[in-house]
């Protein structure tokens, strides 16, 4: 094909939107529509998935290891802690920094301490991050069978609560993204098809005059990509507005900030670029595939 | 040039719509098919077109033999046949212009090429002051006579016409098949598809009857009524035809 050839065609998809600008106003909506669905589910799952995240790495078991543990010993303890499967972080609390800490926090009630003397009825302890919660229970029995373990504090309620938290959480969102982009493709193809119904009789006077299917295509698919394109900016206004709205508002919940942790919910500015990207190429390809896969049923001439 | 060789077709639905047909027609020629209702005539057309394939037999159109043709090459096969129906199939949303140079624009032709082509074509059929209506705008008659400016533009072998005065008042489609004869004296082979035997007897030529899927009568008749040819000879039409030249204008 000459370059005279493809000009006309680019020029015929973008002369065609305007000739059929209501058509292409439905499914530029129905494209921001789609988009915006899917997009803003998987923000929020995204989302909730960070704030369970930001609870979860609040873990901490804790480890106290039995009296007259040589130093020597701890050390040893300490690395082989460390080098075990989905250990986040480990520290260790001697008892004097329990007793010092102890002490600070109590530091109204001095006469207590006095009692003491220079006992430290504390005791020496690991404090453990766990990487994955899932997994504690397995990495609670390890800890357990090492040498001079007194014994092993886990946070097992905490862990069930955002366990399960998770799981229902990714069921829910998964089914709800997955019904969005069901809805999606529902809506694309029917618009699309619309479309391209209302424009059969002039996609059959090219077959008899001998255009060739790529021919007819070629102006539905640049037609479909610009709509997309446009509705994939549409989509990414829609999105950031909403976003700003709805983090606002959170973060404006102090009571609310502090049981989910929206300290984890991601900032917008963060994931503009890959949020762009994405509305921009998914309206574009889903625009441009979807109309020119329904050019499909009467290009057969 | 058509060439038929002991053609059939048969529907998937079990009809046989053609059975056995040997037809021949020659670069030049101007037939008439005529045929009652269900007849054939339509598949003949399809056939031709490579709509659909023959069943059995051979089919050759302007040098393709069209069994041996790739889904491909239909396009090529088409750009050397004009076709015209009895429901014009302009396009709404296009002027008489945009219908017409969009058939160019098709076979990606050099715009220099349409922008001369395009206005000749429209003057050959007489609707110079119609150049920038819409079809809607039109009169049967003329909406057939920019289908038929579409169907030459692409200066095709062959005109196939079906049923071009079904939807015309018998005054205007004498205008039409007139039209359609100009066209072929300057060469174009037309084969015109039509239910109305007062036209065919009027006009006389070669006419090809099918009945039953079968060709039932294939000979030259004279036409009937020699004043009324002189008539359309003198025509404004057939006048503007023999001096092309007088008709070209930048649009
Ligand atoms: N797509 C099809 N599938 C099955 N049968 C068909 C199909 N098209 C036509 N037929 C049948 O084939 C026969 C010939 O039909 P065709 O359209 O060629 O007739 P025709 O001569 O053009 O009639 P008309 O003058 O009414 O246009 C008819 O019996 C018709 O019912
Ligand atoms: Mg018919």
């Amino acid at each position: 094909m000459k370059v005279s050839g493809v000009h006309y065609l680019v020029g015929q998809g973008i002369e065609n939107i305007w000739k059929n600008r209501m058509m292409a106003f439905a499914s530029f909506c129905a494209l921001l529509v789609s988009l915006v669905l899917v997009g803003i589910s998987i923000l929020a799952y995204q989302n909730l998935d960070s704030m369970i995240g930001g609870a979860e790495s609040q873990n901490e078991v804790i480890v106290y290891l039995e009296e007259d543990t040589s130093a020597d010993e701890i050390n040893r303890i300490g690395n082989e802690i460390y080098q075990m499967q989905n250990i986040a972080d480990v520290m260790f609390y001697s008892k004097e920094e329990a007793y010092q800490d102890w002490e600070d926090q109590m530091a109204d009630y001095g006469i207590l301490f006095e009692s003491l003397g220079d006992d430290n009825p504390l005791i020496d302890s690991f404090r453990i991050q766990v990487q994955d919660i899932r997994y504690m229970n397995k990495t609670v029995s390890q800890l357990e069978h090492l040498d001079h373990i007194y014994r092993v504090r886990a946070p097992y309620d905490f862990v069930a609560i955002v366990t399960q938290l998770r799981t229902i959480l990714t069921w829910v969102m998964s089914a709800l993204i997955l019904a969005m982009i069901f809805v999606s493709i529902v809506i694309i193809s029917n618009t699309a098809r619309t479309s391209v119904y209302s424009r059969r009789e002039e996609i059959q006077i090219m077959k008899y005059v001998g255009a060739t299917n790529a021919f007819i295509r070629l102006p539905f698919f640049i037609e479909g990509m610009i709509t997309g394109f446009f509705a994939g900016c549409g989509a990414l206004v829609i999105t950031w507005v909403v976003y700003d709205a709805v983090s606002g508002v959170l973060q404006n919940q102090v009571a609310l900030l502090s049981v989910i942790g929206v300290g984890s919910m991601i900032r917008f500015d963060a994931i503009y670029l890959p949020v762009a990207f994405a509305y921009l190429l998914g309206g574009a390809l889903l625009g441009a595939v979807g109309s020119a896969l329904s050019t499909r049923k009467y290009i057969n001439v | 040039m058509v060439e038929l060789k002991d053609v059939s077709v048969t529907y998937s639905s079990g009809v046989d719509a053609l059975e056995h047909i040997n037809l021949k027609i020659n670069d030049g020629d101007f037939v008439f098919v005529v045929g009652a209702s269900g007849a054939g005539k339509s598949t003949l057309i399809k056939l031709l077109l490579k709509e659909i394939d023959a069943t059995s037999g051979t089919v050759t159109v302007n040098g393709y033999q069209l069994s041996h043709l790739k889904k491909k090459q239909i396009p090529e096969l088409r750009r050397t046949i004009g076709i015209v129906f009895q429901d014009f199939r302009l396009i709404s949303k296009m002027t008489v212009y945009e219908n017409i140079a969009f058939v160019l624009r098709v076979i990606d032709a050099p715009r220099k090429y349409i922008r001369k082509r395009v206005p000749y074509v429209i003057s050959l059929v007489g609707l110079q002051a119609k150049a920038n209506s819409y079809p809607t705008e039109l009169s049967g008659g003329e909406m057939q006579r920019v289908a038929i400016a579409r169907a030459l533009v692409n200066d095709p072998a062959l005109i196939i016409a079906d049923e071009p005065t079904g939807n015309i008042d018998p005054e205007l489609s004498y205008e039409i098949v007139d039209l359609l004869r100009s066209i072929n004296m300057q060469g174009t082979t037309v084969m015109m598809v039509t239910h109305e035997h007062e036209l065919v007897r009027r006009f006389g030529g070669r006419i090809i009857n099918i009945t039953e899927g079968q060709i039932v009568f294939d000979d030259i008749m004279e036409g009937s009524d020699d004043e009324f040819l002189e008539e359309l000879e003198i025509s404004r039409i057939s006048e503007n035809l023999e001096n092309p030249e007088n008709l070209y204008h930048e649009s």
